[in-house]
């Protein structure tokens, strides 16, 4: 059986990475995908834990998260598109007309 | 038959009045100002029984429930006693004249029905201030008067001064009442409670430890001093002058300012347990009788005079309460109540019959203002202190509580008497002596307007004589403040109220004399020098004070013209520079460069908020590492 | 699962919802205004619905529960998107074509909020939060051809995104520490033992999660952006409702899964609070539009919220209930008047206030009221509210937290005069009055008597609010 360290730890760095890419990424799309990574971190918790203890609401909570990140994609990419179809841009950077 | 339990209905008849003439106010005759007075009048007729009921019942205190919710139940707590009668009296007193004197005063302005109604909700807040026995119905009070006092100095709210002095009054006693709100939550922190005799029966007890107690009772003070004009917090009291008349006269002198006073009488337990912060009463107190009456001097506008004469006479009771005589300060504010009214009522007239307010735009307004002339010389002769009046004699018992505890002290108070005497005889002098400056054009106003000034010529002269005679049960008004009346000490104690027995109440010959020697020493040079119509600001060449025969006179001259003028016109530079503007307001910039310092973080980029979304984390798990530690 | 009657109000509501939408694809585009009265109509009679059940009690298993507590979530949650829903009739008439949709969102967002507020489990919870996150962020970029309505739209999808997994992912290290995800059973687990290093961290992204959504500084940077380029009523709806569902959510969750949390997080609430009442308060000087001020305020009212957080316990929980309630009608009524000018106008400016007075007496005088509410002056809603708040948190012992929010208060003061002294003082640059409809002027009657009732008689709202929050104590 793989140690439950293992699955933390590898959630954690998925988090962490995750993390990096929101800060670090400037295209709108690209930040909603290392949101995906930090979600899919959160599942991959919510798994180790419940196998862990033998518990089925991580799994549970899991394919609800999966679900949530779906919806919230497919809202978020919608909202993008009117952004782009309005401005021709999905450059975060360029989102500045709101401010102070 | 009316007890002292009735006392609840002195602030519910204004308030009621506020309600129906606010709401119904455009229908009825006179926009409602009829039933404001009524209304505010009746509680003045029912404060004599009331008062027949103290002598009778002695001090007490009410809690009726409010509302339970659980298990606890919400007093609404009031108390009477012989230091909230008398303080009623005089606002209800002050209040209803003041009204009838606005009907003329304010007659044709538009909103004339505004005016009353928010005049009502003063009252009555000022009345519930007054009768409040719990911290948290007296901050409401509070704050309700500091409201209404916004709403009237702001009510030409066409005329840009006004509105900007509104905002000055309105921020600059708010920040005073921040130190009030945090002092009252100290105390009940420290208590549990927040009526007031429950937590003087704590600090008496010792429950309270001292430096708490002590910073809860500076606290508490900085909301007095906000409200009563003292130093620092004063800069808004000569701009509110801003305000209608009427207003300057009822809260600007008479009631609402006293209400700092009030407030450190009503916890006086509190402050003698903590005597620091007596000693800050003292000194705050004496700083800004002394400076006021400095910085009245080279005023011109007769009502900033009268405004800088309200911040030194009250600086002179709160130093009578910070040397422990509440009695004596009490006392200064019924009888400055009367006076101090009068004076601005007086100066109403003048303002109504000449449309101009700059002393030396006046002169001559005897013949054409022989009433507003005669009533206006009763209420300066008050404020200086003349022999016999009403100021002289409670004046006196500030001085005699002063001069048992230091010479130097008394001494200064008495230079505060002759500079107060001078500005105020200066004044007087100016306004209605010399060479007619109006031709003619000057008009006496009318009898609505002239009756309240010939009602409050009575006790502005006579209130003192209450020194010399039984006041109810006790031997004179001091003995009743002091709580001699004839009810035993232990029913004060029950309910925190001032019980303190022994006062002396007579002067003594050397107060009498040196004060009345002060007093016209003051009003003789203002006589000299001004009688002639001079300018305010006029400077004298050493020549022309030799020219004149009267070595007396020239020394007077030389004295107000180079000395003190001079003097006081840098303190005047030094207030407006660095207290008012550096100060004051500089501090309340300091908000503002901040929110543009902070308002930088705001890029709108989406980048760094989720930045700082992961650092705002990182001071979370660090403060909760660091405060685990 | 016997108790599934309990469920009826939020299968109402839900129901409620899929009738808007039906109602707005059956009816023509011109006839979205009944697609908008039938909504508000339905959600005050739902609203009524659920008083009616006031004092009864029931758990679902270990999911969800009906007490009181959330009889009022319920309650409120419904009667502020009624006045939403009626504070956009005009203006969706004027600027959202065809907006039958927009309602429903609003009907689901309610749902969203009885859910969070009712839930006793981390993942019901987090279900209620993000039903309530997507109708809002939908609602906000709703102006479809607005390019600030976007880029508005996008800020608070892509920022919401990531606190929901910042929030999940500490809600998965809880669930990893204590084996299960209901509250009573979480704080059945952590009472015992020290705080290790992964409780800490659970915290931490807890609170940033939900410090996210109820625009606590620093995470608050969406909400002025936010609040501008939404729809008015949508800002509204933002700065009002959602922040207090998330204050009903964080009040449940601290009282009945994390009480044995509160000597670790009372400091950084304290210092969260501290920052956001200062920063919310002091920024809103610098502001020249009315949203982003307005926005500013929210902030530091959120600051206030925060220190009862700060001094958590029953008397906390009180103040935070009672201070969201008459917060929620103030700041309606001052939104409301903003809505009025803007739809009318197009105005946002402070400066385009200038002589309001003049122009729309009663809406100058209801935006007054509002102002002076929000600033704590007594006989109106916010003094009460405020003053018990920090008569608990002086409880709690912390008086510096308290000097803070005093002194803010007068800060709050300076600015909210400034806009005062537009309406009243200064010539107006437009002349001409400013209509209102008989709905608006209704409902800023409602709103502004309101904050002047709870501001004189506060009495029968604390009583509702005490018996509502003794259950999370019992």
């Amino acid at each position: 059986m793989i140690p439950l360290e293992a699955v933390a730890g590898l959630s954690a760095v998925l988090f962490a990475i995750g993390l990096y890419g929101v800060l670090a990424r400037r295209n709108a799309v690209l930040i909603l995908l290392a949101v995906e990574v930090m979600l899919n971190a959160v599942a991959l918790n919510f798994l180790g834990f419940g196998a862990f203890r033998g518990d089925l609401t991580g799994q549970v909570v899991a394919i609800f998260v999966i679900c949530v990140a779906a919806a919230e994609v497919g809202l978020a990419l919608g909202i993008l598109l009117r952004l782009h179809r309005n401005r021709q841009t999905v450059d975060i950077d360029r989102l500045d007309e709101l401010k102070w | 038959m009316v007890t002292t339990a009735s006392a609840w209905l002195l602030p519910a008849l204004p308030f009621l009045a506020f309600l129906l003439t606010a709401t119904l106010g455009r229908w009825l005759p006179g926009q409602g100002a009829g039933i404001a007075i009524v209304l505010t009048g009746a509680g003045a007729v029912l404060w004599a029984p009331l008062l027949g009921a103290l002598f009778v019942e002695g001090p007490q205190l009410y809690q009726p429930v409010w509302f339970t919710v659980g298990g606890d139940a919400l007093h609404v707590s009031y108390i009477v006693d012989p230091l909230a009668a008398l303080v009623l009296g005089v606002v209800l007193i002050c209040s209803t004249h003041i009204q009838v004197y606005a009907l003329g005063y304010m007659g044709g302005e538009a909103r004339f029905g505004w005016f009353f109604a928010v005049v009502a909700l003063f009252t009555a807040a000022m009345l519930g201030l007054v009768l409040s026995a719990s911290l948290l119905t007296l901050y409401v009070c509070w704050e309700v008067v500091g409201l209404c006092s916004y709403l009237l100095i702001g009510f030409w709210f066409d005329r840009p001064a006004a509105v900007e002095a509104a905002k000055k009054a309105f921020i600059t006693t708010r920040v005073g009442d921040v130190g009030l709100l945090i002092g009252i939550l100290l105390l009940f922190r420290a208590t549990g409670t927040l009526d007031i005799p429950a937590i003087v029966t704590a600090v008496q007890q010792g429950a309270i430890d001292g430096g708490t107690l002590t910073a809860a009772a500076i606290l508490v003070l900085l909301g007095a001093f906000g409200k009563s004009g003292q130093f620092p917090l004063h800069v808004w009291l000569p701009d509110a002058m801003e305000g209608p008349t009427p207003v300057s006269a009822l809260i600007h002198a008479a009631t609402m300012v006293t209400a700092g006073v009030y407030l450190v009488a009503r916890l006086f337990p509190i402050f003698e347990a903590a005597p620091v912060a007596l000693a800050v009463v003292a000194a705050v107190g004496l700083i800004s009788a002394a400076g006021a009456s400095l910085l009245a001097l080279v005023q011109t506008d007769i009502k900033r005079i009268l405004a800088y004469s309200t911040i030194s006479q009250l600086g002179l009771m709160f130093a009578a309460l910070g040397t422990g005589f509440l009695p004596a300060a009490i006392f200064h504010l019924t009888t400055h109540a009367a006076f101090k009214a009068l004076l601005f009522l007086a100066a109403g007239s003048v303002i109504h019959g000449t449309t101009r307010q700059k002393l030396d735009e006046l002169g001559g307004l005897r013949r054409s203002l022989p009433v507003t002339a005669f009533t206006m010389l009763a209420g300066a002769a008050a404020l200086a202190g003349v022999p016999l009046t009403s100021g002289y004699f409670s004046k006196d018992e500030i001085l005699l509580g002063l001069l048992d505890r230091s010479t130097l002290l008394f001494v200064a108070t008495l230079a505060v008497s002759a500079l107060t005497a001078f500005y105020t005889f200066r004044l007087w002098v100016r306004a209605f002596l010399g060479p007619d400056q109006m031709h003619g054009h000057a008009h006496e106003s009318p009898a609505v307007m002239l009756g309240p000034l010939v009602a409050f010529t009575v006790p502005s002269l006579l209130l003192g004589f209450l020194l010399f005679i039984p006041f109810g049960p006790s031997a004179n008004i001091i003995a009743f403040l002091a709580g001699e009346t004839g009810h035993p000490p232990a029913q004060y104690a029950e309910i925190g109220s001032y019980y303190h027995a022994h006062h002396e109440a007579t002067p003594n010959g050397l107060v009498l004399g040196t004060s009345a020697a002060a007093a016209l020493a003051g009003a003789g040079a203002a006589w000299a020098v001004y009688r002639s119509g001079a300018r305010i600001r006029r400077r004298l060449p050493g020549a022309a004070v030799l020219e004149r025969g009267f070595f007396i006179d020239a020394l007077y001259r030389w004295l107000t013209t180079q000395v003190v003028m001079r003097l006081s016109a840098f303190f005047a530079w030094f207030d407006r520079r660095w207290v008012n503007d550096a100060g004051v307001n500089g501090a309340g910039r300091l908000p503002a460069v901040v929110g543009g310092a902070l308002r930088t973080l705001q890029t709108g980029n989406l980048s760094t908020y989720a930045l700082a979304i992961v650092a705002g984390m990182a001071l979370i798990a660090g403060i909760i590492l660091w405060s685990g530690r | 699962m016997t108790a599934l009657y309990l469920l009826l109000p939020e299968l109402l509501i839900g129901g409620l919802a899929f009738l808007v939408l039906a109602a707005d694809l059956l009816l023509p585009a011109r006839r979205a205004p009944i697609v908008g009265w039938l909504a508000a109509l339905g959600m005050l009679a739902l609203a009524f619905f659920c008083a009616t059940w006031w004092g009864a009690a029931g758990a679902m298993g270990e999911l969800y529960v009906l007490d009181r507590f959330a009889l009022l979530f319920k309650i409120l949650a419904l009667v502020m998107g009624a006045i939403v829903i009626l504070m956009s009739l005009d203006y969706a008439r004027r600027r959202l074509p065809g907006a039958g949709e927009y309602y429903g969102l609003i009907v689901f967002a309610a749902l969203g909020m009885a859910l969070m507020t009712g839930a006793t489990e981390l993942l019901t919870a987090y279900i209620g939060l993000e039903l309530l996150n997507f109708s809002l962020y939908v609602l906000v970029s709703y102006s479809k051809w607005n390019p600030k309505s976007n880029e508005a739209g996008t800020k608070y999808i892509l920022l919401g995104a990531i606190s929901s997994a910042v929030l999940l992912y500490g809600l998965s290290l809880l669930y990893g520490l204590t084996g299960t995800t209901n509250y009573a059973g979480i704080a059945q687990a952590l009472a015992s033992g020290t705080p290790s290093p992964g409780l800490v961290a659970a915290l931490v992204l807890i609170l940033g999660g939900l410090g996210f959504k109820i625009a606590a500084v620093p995470f608050h940077m969406w909400a002025p952006d936010a609040y501008q380029g939404a729809p008015t009523p949508i800002a509204a709806l933002l700065a009002v409702a959602a922040k207090a569902a998330g204050f009903g959510l964080l009040v449940r969750l601290l009282a009945e899964a994390l009480p044995s949390t509160l000597p670790l997080i009372g400091p950084p609430l304290a210092a969260v609070a501290a920052a956001t009442m200062v920063l919310g308060n002091t920024v809103a000087i610098r502001q020249r539009n009315l949203k982003r001020l307005l926005a500013y305020s929210s902030i530091g009212q959120v600051g206030y919220l925060l220190v009862g957080l700060a001094g958590f316990g029953a008397g906390a929980a009180e103040a935070i209930v009672f201070h969201l309630a008459g917060y929620a009608a103030t700041n309606f009524a001052a939104f409301l008047v903003v809505i009025i000018v803007e739809n009318r106008t197009g105005d946002e400016d402070i400066d385009d206030y200038a002589g309001l007075a003049e122009r729309a007496p009663f809406a100058a005088f209801a935006l007054t009221a509002a102002f002076f509410s929000l600033a704590g002056l007594p006989l109106l809603a916010g003094f009460v509210t405020k003053f018990y708040l920090f008569l608990t948190a002086a409880q709690a012992g912390l008086i510096w937290l308290v000097a803070i929010g005093v002194t803010m208060s007068v800060v709050s003061l300076y600015y909210y005069l400034m806009v005062i002294r537009q309406l009243y003082v200064v010539a107006p640059i437009k002349v001409g009055p400013l209509p209102m409809t008989a709905t608006e002027r209704a409902l800023l009657s409602v709103l502004v008597v309101a904050t002047i009732a709870i501001g004189v008689a506060p009495a029968p709202l604390f009583v509702i609010v005490r018996s509502a929050v003794a259950p999370l104590f019992g």
